[in-house]
């Protein structure tokens, strides 16, 4: 391999697969040429020659560089909106740090170490959920990053017209922040349910012990997972689509209606069928709700069914929400907009 | 900052802004990379090959030069760009421009 031949390889390094091929050929025809020509002023080709014109050719990073252009995992035009998710989810693990850190405090003796003990655990408990929770976010982003069109975001710049700061907001318009604050929980539910299923749980302070009691998900809960699964992920292909749709149309509302329904079809199947957790008094015992063990049971195993009944309420009111919106026809807009 | 570096980096933006004007009037005639490189270095535009190529590719993309491999005389595969129709027509647009542009910043400077 001769030194061009390395360089060339060097440089390639840096570049695309897609048209790497194509560029390495052309920087080597154009090397080629440099080199004819100094050998023609300067005499037969030498290894001193071949190095300067390397070295005028310029560093091989700096050379794909030019050709690359640069290159985001978030880019410009959804960052704004990456840094708000952020800001509101750090904000939140924040303020349920801090609620927890302050049961903690109430529940613990308030002697100098074991306070810094309790201080120091809440410490680390929130640092890890804040890792978790921004890989997450930024996990989600760089997919948006690739899927979402540039051209579709181009093309809303360009039809901006400031009669929309007057007007009422557009009902058809689809909110991102609203999709993206979505389809983040829907990733974080289908990370946990398929692989972590033992977090699902909940913890208090016994004392100044923290007691996690994870009741065991049941095999119903698993046999419906699958069927869960393929919802979640529909809905996310929904969302993603959506996004680069931008507005709302009919075929999109009744698609969002039928997977709605499913759900609560879903949901009612399972709040209808046998117990998706089983929370049994053995594993409250030597806790400070042994006591009431059996009442706490109780309470543990409806948790689940409350869950559904909510989400069969919050699908309803989106089923009926989006009714509305088909029945109703679009209102005209006050500014007549060219296009 | 020193004046000659920033006199330097307002002259790289300017002549990045006119590249393109100067790229497309010199390929009516097929050229390939390194023989339009010293086209316009003849003609007093100095070009980097780093910048020149991507360029290339660049109007390539936007359908205004077109381009083969071709093996000519040396037996050496060589990439010829040539200006295409939809390039002609943005090229006689931008020269019009241009002019108004020159006339313009003479007046301003004068």
């Amino acid at each position: 391999m001769n030194l061009i031949d390395k360089y060339i390889a060097e440089v390639g390094k840096y570049l695309p697969r897609r048209n790497r091929a194509d560029i390495e050929a052309e920087i080597r025809s154009t090397l080629e040429d440099m080199l004819e020509e100094r050998k023609q002023a300067e005499g037969p080709e030498n290894e001193a020659m071949i190095l300067e014109l390397l070295k005028e050719y310029g560093p091989p990073r700096k050379v794909a560089e030019s050709y690359v252009g640069p290159r985001y995992l978030i880019g410009p035009r959804i960052y704004p909106i990456f840094e708000m998710v952020t800001r509101i989810v750090l904000a939140v693990l924040f303020a349920v740090a801090l609620a927890g850190l302050g049961i903690a405090l109430a529940r613990s003796s308030v002697t100098g170490p074991e306070f810094l003990k309790t201080v120091g655990e809440s410490a680390l408990g929130f640092l890890s959920g804040l890792i978790t929770a921004f890989g997450n976010i930024v996990l989600v982003f760089a997919i948006l990053e690739r899927v979402l069109p540039a051209k579709e975001f181009e093309k809303e710049t360009e039809d901006w017209n400031p009669a929309e700061l007057a007007s009422e907001p557009d009902p058809d318009r689809v909110s991102f922040g609203e999709q993206i604050v979505g389809i983040f929980f829907l990733v974080l539910f289908l990370v946990i349910f398929n692989l972590y299923p033992g977090v699902v749980g909940f913890g208090f302070f016994n004392k100044s012990d923290w007691v996690f009691i994870s009741p065991v998900l049941t095999e119903a809960f698993f046999s419906y997972l699958p069927w869960i699964n393929i919802l979640v992920l529909l809905q996310i292909g929904f969302s993603v689509y959506l996004l680069r749709q931008g507005v709302w149309n009919k075929g999109l509302r009744i698609l969002n209606i039928v997977l709605e329904l499913a759900g609560i079809a879903l949901a009612v199947v399972m709040l209808r069928g046998p117990s998706l957790v089983a929370l049994t008094p053995e594993q409250l015992a030597g806790t400070p709700l042994a006591e009431a063990a059996q009442v706490f049971t109780k309470i543990g195993n409806l948790i689940p069914s409350l869950v559904l009944i909510i989400v069969v309420i919050v699908s309803s009111v989106e089923v009926a929400q989006m009714v509305y919106h088909l029945m109703k026809s679009r209102p005209s807009s006050t500014y007549p907009v060219m296009k | 900052m020193e004046n000659d570096e920033l006199v330097q980096n307002m002259l790289l933006e300017l002549r990045r802004g006119v590249l393109s004007i100067a790229v497309l009037s010199q390929l009516s005639r097929e050229e390939y990379g390194y023989s339009l490189l010293k086209a316009l270095s003849d003609k007093g535009m100095e070009i980097d090959q780093s910048t020149l190529y991507p360029l290339l590719r660049r109007l390539e993309s936007q359908g205004l030069l077109q381009s083969d491999w071709r093996i000519a005389d040396e037996a050496r595969p060589r990439r010829y760009y040539v200006i295409s129709t939809q390039g002609r027509a943005v090229l006689s647009k931008l020269k019009r421009e241009w002019s108004a542009m020159a006339e313009t910043m003479k007046q301003l400077l004068s």
